[in-house]
């Protein structure tokens, strides 16, 4: 078969599985929990093969990047969103490092969930997942991205509010669909913009020779990396990953250790000549994640539980892979992205028997671990150690200028709105 | 003049009437009531197929030839019987019992008169059919607040007025009564629609009364039918400052009904102002002027009928299952008693605020596409706002399912069969529409391609 009738099969195949559990499901048929694991492992076991076949024959033909012109998926007027995918150099390792990762975690959550009331829901949304990443590691165009992209948006949500019987996560939920929802704003408007100023959104057309450059192409690039910035929890959207955690572990090392937080360095690696032709979008990169970088490592080293603290490390590694990215070093942020990307879903799906582990080795030492770090602290003068500490401990105080700044100016408004209705509409409804 | 082989349309329109005549004191009216909608769906099926086949143009009914099918009306007649029908069966008991379906049939059949109407006559005649069921108290002891009842009318009265100065201006001249005309057909729109600032009428009709009789009434989207027939017969100058309002309007409304819902907690209410939000989007496309906004609005309106519907239905639902549901005061964590059911919310939610992969993204995309071309700004606004409604659809979704379970919900029934496989339907119409969008928006390019070339005659198109 060839690799032009490979690349379709690999991303529809866990889309197919979604669907289709789906439909049965809400016609009223059982999945047992059996029958899912089967059909996952049967399932991630033949993507990895697909994709190692992938790998391989591309390797042979020198990797070239293969393209898959898919027609278009409708055409009205002048605007045509054609489906085209791509797989190169870029992408191939990443198209790789998400179906390995992904097979991994999903044999791990066989037994982790085993008999959790969640069980079928966790393993839908898992393949909604594969299917929505691997559509952003191969899609051609920004249009076919976003796609992806809020696929991956939807399930990273969905499993943050994954144990829907406690309010905490219900909340957190809310707070990362919202964080990421505006995030996307900036996508939606790149998009649109694009197409207004270029015609197309293709890779081709914007990042080729006779690509975007102009302050068109610059304000396209700024909109995207606050896009990228806000899928990987970098700059003003750094408040949300550490809310993520509430999810189930396999879906924390899935989700913010290994795929869906390095979406965001990917958008900017896949846009890179984009952005040489702006120095405001490098600018943008470099601070944000120089500052995100900063305020991660702060913050995790006042976390007192390892899951979030685990979230600000990782947040931190992607701060400086946007820095890396942004001074150019391409290769090497990729390479950086792919060995964290592996180390983190290790560390994550480790963490709770490592916990375990520890309380057990602490108890047989009789408590006699020594507490570690406090090294380069202790440089700092007394009050800028005490001023950090606060400000670490208050996580950069994100969520209370939010909630100030931003949240309550829009309920205000949205209150203030009603005086354009009567005053009869606040009548308790008493006659259904 | 070209007819439809069959009177399919004086049939259908007959089915529905019987349907409103036999059920009215049947002892099984949903039974009988569900049996004429069907058999209604399968003629509007066959007048929809027969002006598919035959391409762009109208096709009269042979017995009444002020019915037509066409481009714009014979795919969205046949849509409405289906949601009809839909509602019919999903209805719960306690909604379907008394003189109910027959009532839920009266609003199909005034807006399938309206739909089908050639001319103005019939048009009007549906407008004012559509109030019947609820001045006749067909739907029991829940009664309308006089601001619905009140706004409704306007609408009727105004569209009245506009068709009469209409048919004058035909022997005086347009330009004698262009003003007062505009004035007449804004007032009607903008009362049927529910745009801001008579939004409102829209809410206290979702939060008083029935809820599934208003899903029929507000998915009949009658003010966006007008505006599209209005501009299928090649308007005139003034009418195109009507068609300027009535989008920037529409804009607003989308704007501001996506900011108020931010205000809101009580279901029935999010859900008017999402609805109200998300419809207006369409009304927003419609007059973009250009074949994307056009084709995208046209798409839309098949869009927000179902995903609403299905909304509106579950909502239902789990009221007549949980009383706490019309004003929870915390999370009601359903989801763990009717997965199915919040599935099914989830769903048609997300399809409704244009989650790439349903056919709300491919129909937004082209409203936003239209938007950009026409206003710039009013298309950032409708960007901005499908931000805002899908963080109230995830507010109103978390209410009713998510959270802790009330102590007082002991079990209720997941979808039941009855409600579970008109749902399906509805998905997979939502997500196969988005997964192949050509041939919806296929059914809707004939009607977008004429409104188009209406506007290119009359000076319209790109005068922005």
């Amino acid at each position: 078969m060839p690799v032009q009738t490979l690349i379709p099969l690999l991303i529809a195949t866990p889309g197919a599985l979604f669907l289709g559990l789906s439909l049965v499901w809400l016609l009223g048929g059982a999945v047992t929990e059996r029958a899912m694991a089967w059909i996952t492992r049967m399932a991630y076991s033949l993507l990895v093969l697909l994709a190692f076949i992938i790998g391989w024959r591309m390797s042979a033909q020198g990797f070239h990047p293969v393209r898959v012109l898919l027609g278009d998926w409708f055409t009205v007027g002048h605007y045509g969103y054609p489906l085209s995918l791509l797989v190169d150099g870029l992408s191939l390792p990443l198209v790789g490092l998400t179906v390995v990762l992904v097979s991994i975690v999903a044999y791990f959550s066989v037994r982790y969930l085993h008999r959790d009331p969640g069980f079928l829901r966790f393993f839908l949304l898992l393949h909604l997942f594969t299917f929505g990443a691997l559509l952003v590691f191969t899609a051609d165009s920004l249009d076919l991205l976003i796609v992806g992209w809020e696929t991956i948006a939807i399930t990273s949500v969905l499993l943050v509010g994954f144990f829907q019987y406690r309010p905490e996560p219900v909340r957190n939920a809310l707070w990362v669909f919202a964080s990421y929802r505006v995030a996307d704003l900036f996508m939606l408007l790149a998009i649109f913009l694009a197409h207004h100023w270029f015609g197309t959104t293709s890779w081709k057309g914007l990042l080729g020779a006779e690509g975007a450059p102009g302050i068109h192409g610059a304000v396209v690039a700024v909109l995207l990396v606050i896009a990228a910035a806000g899928k990987s929890s970098q700059g003003p959207f750094w408040g949300w990953l550490p809310r993520a955690m509430e999810g189930p572990t396999p879906s924390s090392a899935v989700f913010y250790g290994a795929i869906s937080i390095h979406t965001g360095a990917y958008l900017l690696l896949r846009i890179e000549p984009l952005i040489r032709h702006s120095w405001i979008a490098t600018g943008l990169i470099i601070i944000t994640g120089l500052a995100t970088a900063f305020l991660g490592t702060l913050v995790h080293r006042t976390c007192a539980d390892a899951k979030t603290s685990l979230a600000y490390a990782a947040q931190t590694q992607i701060g400086l892979i946007f820095v890396e990215i942004g001074l150019g070093w391409s290769t090497f942020a990729l390479i950086h992205l792919v060995s964290h990307a592996m180390l983190r879903t290790l560390q994550f799906l480790r963490t709770p028997s490592m916990l375990r582990d520890y309380h057990r080795v602490h108890a047989a030492a009789g408590g006699r671990f020594s507490p570690t770090g406090s090294h380069y602290e202790s440089l700092l003068p007394q009050s800028v150690q005490v001023w950090l500490y606060r400000l670490a401990l208050g996580r950069g105080f994100y969520d209370a200028v939010v909630e100030r700044w931003i949240v309550a100016p829009v309920q205000a408004v949205a209150h203030w709105l009603a005086l354009f209705e009567p005053k009869a509409s606040a009548k308790k409804s008493s006659d259904h | 003049m070209p007819y439809l082989s069959l009177p399919y349309l004086t049939v259908a329109l007959a089915l529905l009437l019987g349907g409103v005549l036999a059920s009215w004191k049947a002892s099984h009216p949903r039974r009988v009531a569900a049996v004429a909608a069907a058999l209604a769906f399968i003629a509007f099926l066959a007048a929809a197929c027969e002006s598919r086949a035959a391409g762009q143009g109208s096709l009269y009914d042979p017995w009444l030839p002020f019915f037509q099918a066409d481009g714009l009306n014979a795919v969205p007649m046949a849509f409405y019987a289906a949601l009809t029908l839909a509602v019919m069966v999903l209805a719960p008991r306690r909604d379907a019992a008394g003189q109910a379906p027959a009532g839920m049939l009266l609003i199909s059949l005034s807006v399938q008169t309206a739909y089908a109407a050639a001319s103005w006559v019939p048009m009007v005649a549906g407008w004012w059919l559509s109030c019947l069921p609820f001045a006749l108290g067909m739907f029991g002891s829940q009664r309308e607040t006089r601001l619905t009842i009140g706004i409704r009318l306007a609408s009727c009265i105004a569209l009245t007025a506009a068709v009469l100065l209409l048919s004058a201006s035909s022997t005086t001249g347009f330009a004698k009564y262009g003003t007062l005309w505009s004035l007449f057909f804004i007032i009607a729109v903008v009362c049927r629609k529910g745009l801001f600032p008579l939004h409102a009428g829209v809410v206290h009709a979702f939060e008083h009364g029935p809820l599934l009789p208003k899903a029929l009434l507000f998915n009949g989207h009658l003010g966006v039918v007008l505006v599209a027939r209005a501009q299928l017969a090649s308007p005139p100058e003034t009418a195109h400052h009507a068609f300027e309002f009535l989008s920037m309007a529409a804009v607003a409304t989308v704007g501001i009904a996506s900011l108020r819902a931010f205000a809101e907690s009580k279901p029935r209410r999010l859900l008017a102002f999402l609805c109200i939000s998300q419809a207006s989007f369409m009304l927003a496309g419609i007059t973009s002027t250009n074949i994307e906004g056009v084709t995208g609005a046209l798409t839309h309106w098949l869009l927000v009928a179902a995903a609403s519907t299905g909304l509106i239905c579950i909502v239902r639902a789990l009221e007549v299952r949980v009383s706490s549901t019309e004003d929870p005061l915390m999370h009601l964590g359903l989801a763990a008693k009717a997965p199915r059911l919040a599935t099914f919310f989830l769903i048609c939610g997300l399809a409704l605020v244009g989650l790439p992969g349903t056919l709300g993204y491919c129909a937004e995309e082209l409203i936003f596409h239209g938007m950009l071309q026409s206003h710039l700004s009013a298309g950032i606004v409708l960007l901005v706002a499908t931000v805002f409604n899908a963080i109230n659809l995830l507010r109103l979704y978390n209410t009713l399912f998510l959270g802790v379970l009330p102590k007082h919900v002991i079990n209720i029934p997941d979808a039941l069969p009855r409600e579970r496989w008109p749902l399906t339907a509805c998905i997979l119409f939502l997500v196969l529409g988005g997964l192949m969008p050509r041939v919806v928006i296929g059914w809707r390019s004939d009607a977008a391609n004429s409104i188009e070339k209406a506007l290119s005659a009359a000076g319209g198109s790109g005068h922005h």
